[in-house]
């Protein structure tokens, strides 16, 4: 009885919704609206290289943006803003788990209840490199393919994660990490304080963007993204060795 | 040159579907892993060189990718084999056990 009830209900809402939004002029049918009553005429003429003609891979040069990925120009040109306070927000998760687990004085690492075999030890090694590279690489071209600073950071603490299982007296030096936590945060906002001074607003893109498509390209979008991915690197690694340390009592 | 990527793209398919095939109907976790990484190792270099012969550009960054599966898959594999061993994973039909005579089996 209850179920049916709450079924009815449910139809009954529904329906309901359905009528008053269609008998609503806010909400027209699909395909009958004019863009040019919503957006302003500004942004509708608008392109990203000034005239209203195609970008094209490895040609146009000085768009507006310059990155060949639409979501990274968003991300971390157009919306830097937003970014800025992710990162905020990955800090202070990663104080969070400082603050909780982090212990002063003399540390160890947790024991592992395996012995790692040489195999494990200097395989993994190994792969190491080939890891961090790869996460370095995605950092570098964040403005070319898909990926950029918070994947690529998160590669390079996997590849630290990599070495911490598989070796059991593998130690990372934390102090190292707090230092460049906190460097690549405060010029994060050196940059954009600079774009606050050489062009008009905060964050705003204000070297030449280059060609679309070329390494060295789309102003200040890579330099911010290797500052995020160093960053966001350097604190998921902190998390890390804060989870898999433990004070030292002896 | 396509035919030979689209041939190389096709075995390695194969390979995947036996690889997967084996990993649902092998009886216990040694031998899914046989199944796993050796059809799995083979699949993926296959499509990975079909890829390769298919745009020529990539091909150094296939050969890194194939380098990184030659040092991962068999890490991985006998890294989730000795676990299995570890926590008494072991099926009874078990005909030769040299780890259990070795002095680091516990």
């Amino acid at each position: 009885m209850k179920k049916l009830f709450a079924f009815v209900l449910t139809i009954g809402l529904g329906v309901l919704m359905i009528f008053s939004l269609r008998a609503n002029t806010l909400f027209p049918e699909f395909g009958d609206v004019s863009i040019a009553d919503r957006i302003s005429a500004l942004f509708l003429d608008k392109s990203v290289n000034g005239d209203n003609g195609d970008v094209v891979f490895g040609q146009t040069t000085d768009a507006e943006d310059g990155a060949a990925n639409l979501v990274t120009s968003i991300v971390v040109d157009y919306r830097s803003f937003d970014t800025l306070g992710e990162v905020t927000v990955l800090f202070i998760s990663s104080l969070g788990v400082a603050l909780l687990l982090g212990v002063a004085g003399k540390q160890k690492r947790l024991a592992l209840n395996f012995k790692p075999n040489f195999m494990l030890r200097v395989g993994s090694r190994a792969l190491f490199g080939i890891i961090l590279m790869t996460g370095v690489y995605v950092i570098l071209h964040g403005h070319l393919t898909p990926g950029g600073g918070f994947p690529g950071g998160a590669m390079i603490a996997s590849s630290i994660l990599l070495l911490y299982l598989a070796d059991d007296e593998f130690r990372t030096k934390v102090k190292g990490f707090k230092v460049l936590e906190s460097v690549a945060g405060s010029l994060y906002v050196i940059v954009g304080l600079l774009g606050l001074v050489l062009a008009t607003y905060f964050l705003q893109n204000f070297l030449p963007t280059g060609t679309v498509g070329d390494l060295f390209s789309a102003g200040v979008l890579p330099i911010v993204y290797v500052l995020i991915g160093l960053k966001v690197g350097s604190e998921i690694s902190g998390i890390i060795d804060h989870f898999l340390t433990e004070g030292d009592l002896a | 040159m396509t035919i030979a990527s689209y041939v190389f793209l096709i075995i390695g398919g194969l390979f995947f579907l036996l690889g997967g095939l084996g990993v649902l109907r092998m009886p216990d976790t040694f031998n899914r892993i046989q199944a796993g990484t050796k059809a799995t190792t083979l699949g993926a270099f296959s499509t990975l060189i079909g890829v390769g012969l298919g745009n020529l550009d990539w091909a150094f960054k296939i050969v890194l990718i194939i380098v990184f599966i030659v040092i991962s898959n068999p890490i991985g594999s006998s890294a989730i084999a000795k676990a299995t061993y570890k926590s008494k994973q072991i099926p009874d039909n078990l005909v030769q056990d040299e780890l259990a005579n070795r002095g680091d089996a516990k």
